[in-house]
């Protein structure tokens, strides 16, 4: 399916967005790689919505980055993203990824009136001692192909692991890893991927939730996932067997059904 | 010209069959703190001992959570220096500003080490390695920021009348007045150590400090960066001075060629093999993206990835020979970089206590004064021998 690229100007900050698709608006937003690209994933939820899919700011040829020192800001400036949208309904179905999961789950407790469903995928934003959510920073591609993909035989896991030395890629391709690995690191550097203050909160979440995991997930547990459910009031948790961080990658046929269905719902 | 002694204080113990990085994940149980306790000590004792060997100054740095270098705080040798040295000028290069929460604390210690040592500091002013960001979970995204602002929080402790408020992005301080302030007018001179970076350089050129380049490199990335600062001081309208330029070396002297390798070249593969790896681990935001590219494109030139002796040679990654060789070398170096201070690391990796005295003493007796003849020393130094 087709989908269109543009620049859009969100409070003077130059954001690139993809979008496509017909039907009711679905806010993407995407983890810290793999899934930022637009994917099938994107295709097959074009079918029933119309999907916008920003860059984070920092990442791709989005700006903005100046602006972000923390979750909060990342907040405020998907705040100012809908509003630059001009949608017609006050409230919009967010799927969060990973990255994109924990910011997702901080706007819908922030501005529950925005969020009207909410899915989170392999979500950041929690710690749990006997969880720990693993290293995204200082490891090597192999290293980092080990912990997302259950198949290590997926094109992307393959080719993490032939990637032994930076200097080898080209070098947009490195200037924009480096780049987008840094918009991370403003924000999930320390406190590592989580707000120590979500979990308490997540009962201010109204929006229906549904939570989605890979069970073979070694980069953010099961366990995460177990935990978001079970503080967000009437939270579902699906597992996806055979299947690790991303299921945007290695289930997307199922990971839309399931995104699909819920929205469908109600 | 003035000559530094400068010490890292590796870690000589690493078990032979060690193969992981000496940074950042290198288990603390490889450290022992009985042979520490002598290690420090004879290290103690080196930098002590080059002072009475006639160099003009020492150097310390910081490091942290690694076996390259055992000085989490160089600030506690300084002060020691500061108390077992009487003349010579002892250089921390430097603190990592961004580590110290906050950096008023190193306007503190730093005016104590000056106070205390009669005026003999060099402060020394770093951004931190990439791997201490790992190991101090400060976010390297806000390390550069970080870095200038307490530069300017510091600068402005020692020369404004205290109490002042200072209100940064990352330090808010409602009462600035530290005691003591520094014995040094306006304040003890400011060296910046870089690894080429040209925001680093424009910042030393614009203030007038000093930029000491970053070790283990090819001599052509010496050259090159030397360049560029020259070039960077010239933009802000000014040639820049020898002393302004620090060059940091591994140097090596027995009686000839032949023995001086036969009695190093073991320890030098100890350090560029075993206490390299990890030191280059670039935390995403430390460096700007480009900057982190332009790095990669060095990674051929730097000393952990070379593995003969003839490209130590040929690329100038240590100074190693006869007395005459050696002086040699160091000219060509010294006349082809135009620095104006030479910083020799004498012990290197696991060069034992007998071979460091000896090199030292070789080079302070055979080296030094030729290369004193030849590039006299400056005033300030000269004054402070007198």
């Amino acid at each position: 399916m087709a989908h269109k690229t543009e620049m859009l100007d969100v409070r003077g900050a130059a954001i690139e967005l993809r979008h496509g698709g017909n039907g009711p608006a679905l806010l993407y937003l995407h983890g810290g790689g793999g899934d930022s690209e637009w994917l099938p994933l994107h295709d097959r939820l074009a079918e029933r919505f119309t999907v916008y899919h920003p860059f984070h700011p920092g990442f791709g040829n989005s700006g903005g980055l100046e602006r972000i020192d923390g979750i909060e800001d990342l907040v405020f400036h998907y705040v100012d993203v809908l509003a630059a949208l001009g949608l017609d309904r006050p409230n919009v179905d967010v799927v969060g990824g990973s990255f994109g999961g924990w910011i997702a789950a901080e706007l819908a407790h922030r501005n529950p009136a925005l969020v009207r469903r909410l899915v989170l995928v392999g979500a950041a934003g929690l710690w749990l001692d006997e969880a720990p959510i693993a290293e995204m920073f200082g490891n090597e591609p192999p290293e980092m192909a080990e912990l997302m993909f259950y198949d290590q035989q997926h094109p992307l896991a393959v080719m993490m692991r032939s990637i032994t030395d930076y200097s080898q890629l080209p070098e947009e391709v490195i200037l924009s890893q480096f780049k987008a690995m840094e918009a991370l690191a403003k924000v999930a550097w320390n406190p590592y991927f989580h707000n120590p203050k979500l979990e308490g909160r997540l009962d201010r979440i109204t929006a229906p939730t549904l939570v989605i995991w890979g069970k073979q997930d070694r980069l953010i547990p099961l366990a995460h996932g177990e935990r978001y459910a079970a503080k967000i009031p009437g939270a579902r948790l699906t597992v996806i067997d055979q299947c690790g961080h991303l299921p945007a990658l290695e289930q997307s046929e199922k990971l839309a059904e399931l995104v699909a269905g819920f929205f469908a719902d109600k | 010209m003035d000559f530094f002694f400068f010490h890292l204080m590796p870690w000589p113990y690493l078990p032979v069959d060690y193969e992981g990085p000496a940074w950042v994940k290198c288990p603390n149980s490889n450290y022992d703190g009985r042979r520490g306790h002598d290690v420090y000590n004879r290290y103690l004792d080196e930098l002590v001992y080059a002072e009475q060997l006639g160099f003009d100054g020492v150097c310390v740095n910081e490091h942290h959570a690694n076996a390259y270098g055992n000085m989490p705080s160089p600030n506690l040798i300084a002060s020691i220096l500061a108390r077992q040295t009487t003349r010579c000028k002892i250089a921390v290069v430097g603190n990592a500003l961004p580590l110290y929460n906050p950096p008023l604390r190193v306007a503190e210690e730093f005016a104590m080490i000056d106070v205390i040592s009669g005026g003999r500091l060099i402060a020394g002013m770093v951004v931190g390695g990439g791997p201490e960001y790992y190991s101090n979970g400060l976010n390297p995204a806000q390390a550069r920021e970080r870095f200038y602002e307490a530069h300017d929080l510091i600068l402005q402790a020692w020369t404004r009348p205290g109490p002042f408020s200072f209100n940064g992005k990352h330090y808010k301080l409602r009462y600035v007045n530290p005691w003591p302030t520094p014995l040094q007018k306006p304040h003890p001179p400011i060296w910046i150590p870089g690894a080429g970076s040209l925001e680093t350089m424009e910042f030393v050129a614009k203030r007038r400090y000093a930029y000491m380049g970053i070790p283990y490199f090819h001599k052509r990335v010496f050259k090159r960066n030397f360049d560029f600062f020259r070039e960077a001081c010239e933009k802000e309208g000014y040639t820049a001075d020898p002393k302004q330029m620090g060059w940091l070396t591994p140097i090596y002297v027995a009686a000839t060629d032949e023995q001086a390798r036969k009695e190093y070249e073991s320890h030098f593969w100890y350090f560029a093999k075993k206490l390299l790896p990890g030191i280059t681990i670039s935390p995403p935001g430390y460096t700007t993206a480009r900057s982190a590219v332009k790095m990669l494109g060095a990674r051929n030139d730097f000393m952990m990835y070379i593995d003969t002796w003839k490209q130590v040679e040929d690329g100038g990654y240590a100074i190693v020979g006869s007395p005459e060789t050696v002086r040699q070398k160091m000219q060509e170096m010294i006349d082809m970089l135009g620095i104006g201070n030479v910083l020799a690391l004498l012990q290197l990796g696991t060069l034992p206590a007998d071979l460091t005295r000896k090199n030292m003493e070789l080079f302070a007796r055979e080296v030094l004064p030729a290369l004193r003849t030849r590039y006299p020393q400056t005033a300030s130094s000269a004054q402070r021998v007198a």
